[in-house]
């Protein structure tokens, strides 16, 4: 049992170390990106550091809004959790409360899509190929 | 023997106020105390025979050293009490200051009426700082009496009445809360009553006297306050009414806070503050009447014996300040914990934050209670200088920087070292941020959940890290 639970850290610590892996590997090409753009480098330890801290603050982020989930007595994280996490930066929020009425007005318009196309196809056919095709685009 | 008395008798006044900060009175309420002295005000001697010597030389050797009432000095006057016949040279010494004058003249009379007080001085125990409390309430009323009998009853009717008045108009203005949610008023509204009828009888018989410039802008406050309370809006009220369970705890707390402040400080926010009198008028009257219900009877004796000094304070002062801060001041001084109460008013809308604030000020009270009694005159001087001109979104500010200047002078008395000014202003800036930050989290948490109050839920969010 103690060896499963050793395994299972070890499992775990794997894990993490691939998301830590793969969370570098994309800190490292926006820092390019940006390198690029502003025509000045970026040393490794400053990549790694940035990594680390992108790493850590997702933790937390994740900690946090299973907190406010909680706080609003859901089971759930929500678009709101999300914005209330982002609040204390104001162009981040304005960004992100954009995004999420942009998706919501995708949703809203695909949910019309499908009672429209309920509403026409009477044949169980066609309303199943209909269905597919809602569910593909989505 | 005389000379220790007069050193006693100012000695006790600052004595008696931290005696009855930090609880050793228990024989007789200083409640009682204080509404003895109030109802005997013009009689003559209200002094327990053993209570005038013993805790006197103690806190006489204690003044002149640690006037600046920092947390030492308080310590170092408790023990001083043990051995009150080595400090009578030490007494001596200390007779040049102006309240010691004054209250020596008292003390020559209370001699010529009290010869008993000798034997009791040989007595001196833990016990007796209780009496000398006792004796803080009779001593400032004295004084007067023996220097100008026509003005004793003044000041001290004056400041029942400056109470009376503010809490009887908050009672008829302030009746609905406007747009903070508050707790009921009840246990606020009953003592007040009490006081009242005492208040407005003594109001009509104080007659215009020039005898003191500080004594005559306390009357005129008083009487303009009354109308000014009348006018103020419906905040103050609202203050009063909501701050039930925090005025307790904030009363000790930012009692004990503003201990650690050097009398310098508050001298200088005492120029400072005169521009936001009309807002601290309003707070105090608010905060008056929350103060007597909390029976905050320590911080309220430490009131009494602090009048004289604030008096005199004043009036050094008054080069600069306006005549109507003194008076405000000593107006004040009546009205329990006035600094608290500022306090208070500024943190009523931030509810949480006070709660949070009084866990962090609970270390302070217990040592910094007696430092505190004197302290809280001179805030008080600061913000007292009272306008009953009402306007709506000032009275606020002022709450805010009444209640953020005591956390600056709690902060000066931590950093253990002298601080600027513009530091200190910088620091008050910071505050105000991060309380206005926090209330803004705690808001949008409430807000979160689907709710307009915040609760306790709220706070643990905000304090999870």
């Amino acid at each position: 049992m103690e060896e499963e639970a050793e395994a299972e850290e070890q499992q775990r610590f794997s894990y993490q170390q691939r998301l830590k892996a793969a969370v570098h590997y994309t800190v490292g090409c926006l820092c390019e990106e940006v390198a690029l753009d502003k025509e000045m480098q970026f040393s490794r330890q400053t990549i790694a550091a940035i990594s680390e801290l992108t790493f850590r603050q997702c933790e937390n982020f994740a900690k946090d809004l299973e907190m406010f989930a909680r706080h609003a007595r859901r089971t759930t994280i929500n678009t709101e959790d999300v914005k209330l996490l982002a609040r204390r930066s104001n162009s981040l929020l304005k960004y992100i409360t954009d995004k999420s009425e942009e998706i919501a007005q995708i949703n809203l318009e695909r949910k019309s899509r499908k009672k429209k196309k309920s509403e026409d196809g009477n044949h169980n056919s066609r309303e199943l190929a209909e269905a597919g095709v809602v569910e593909s685009e989505k | 023997m005389t000379t220790r008395r007069h050193s006693h008798g100012d000695r006790t006044i600052s004595r008696s106020a931290y005696v009855q900060a930090s609880g050793h009175l228990e024989e007789q309420t200083p409640r009682t105390l204080l509404k003895n002295i109030l109802l005997t005000a013009p009689e003559s001697s209200i002094l327990m025979p053993k209570s005038v010597v013993k805790p006197v030389p103690a806190p006489q050797v204690v003044q002149p050293s640690g006037r600046e009432s920092s947390l030492g000095s308080l310590e170092l006057q408790l023990p001083e009490l043990e051995p009150p016949t080595t400090l009578a040279p030490g007494l001596l010494a200390t007779g040049s200051r102006k309240q010691r004058l004054r209250l020596s003249m008292f003390q020559q009379g209370v001699d010529q009426g009290m010869p008993l007080s000798q034997e009791p001085q040989r007595n001196v125990d833990a016990s007796s700082l209780t009496s000398s409390l006792n004796l803080t309430f009779a001593t400032p009323l004295q004084p007067q009496s023996v220097q100008r009998p026509g003005l004793a009853r003044r000041p001290p009717a004056r400041r029942a009445v400056d109470v009376g008045a503010f809490l009887q108009d908050l009672r008829d203005t302030s009746l609905a809360p406007a747009n903070i949610v508050l707790e009921d008023t009840q246990p606020f509204s009953q003592p007040t009553v009490g006081y009242s009828p005492r208040v407005y009888r003594s109001l009509p018989c104080m007659p215009h006297t020039g005898a003191e410039d500080a004594e005559l802008a306390a009357s005129c406050k008083a009487r303009s306050s009354g109308p000014g309370m009348q006018t103020s809006p419906q905040k103050p009220a609202q203050f009063l009414v909501g701050e039930a369970e925090e005025v307790d705890a904030f009363a000790l707390d930012f009692l004990s806070t503003s201990s650690g402040i050097s009398r310098e400080d508050g001298v200088e926010p005492l120029q400072d503050g005169v521009e936001e009198a009309e807002k601290r008028m309003e707070e105090e009257g608010v905060s008056v009447s929350q103060m007597e219900v909390t029976g905050a009877q320590g911080p309220s004796r430490a009131e009494e014996p602090k009048g004289h000094r604030e008096v005199t304070e004043t009036e050094e002062s008054q080069g600069t300040a306006e005549a109507k801060g003194p008076g405000a001041s000593s107006g004040v001084e009546d009205a329990s914990d006035r600094a608290a109460s500022p306090e208070l008013v500024s943190s009523t809308p931030e509810s949480l934050q006070a709660r949070r604030h009084h866990q962090f000020l609970e270390p302070d009270p217990p040592p910094g209670a007696a430092v505190l009694s004197s302290e809280p005159a001179e805030p008080l001087l600061v913000r007292r200088s009272p306008k009953p001109r009402t306007t709506g979104p000032r009275p606020q500010q002022a709450l805010h920087k009444a209640g953020l200047s005591h956390y600056v002078k709690l902060f000066s008395f931590y950093a253990k070292m002298p601080m600027e000014r513009k530091a200190l202003e910088m620091v008050e800036k910071c505050l105000d941020k991060y309380f206005q930050h926090l209330c803004d989290d705690l808001e949008v948490f409430a807000a979160h959940a689907g709710r307009k109050t915040v609760k306790p839920e709220d706070v643990e969010l905000l304090m999870r890290r």
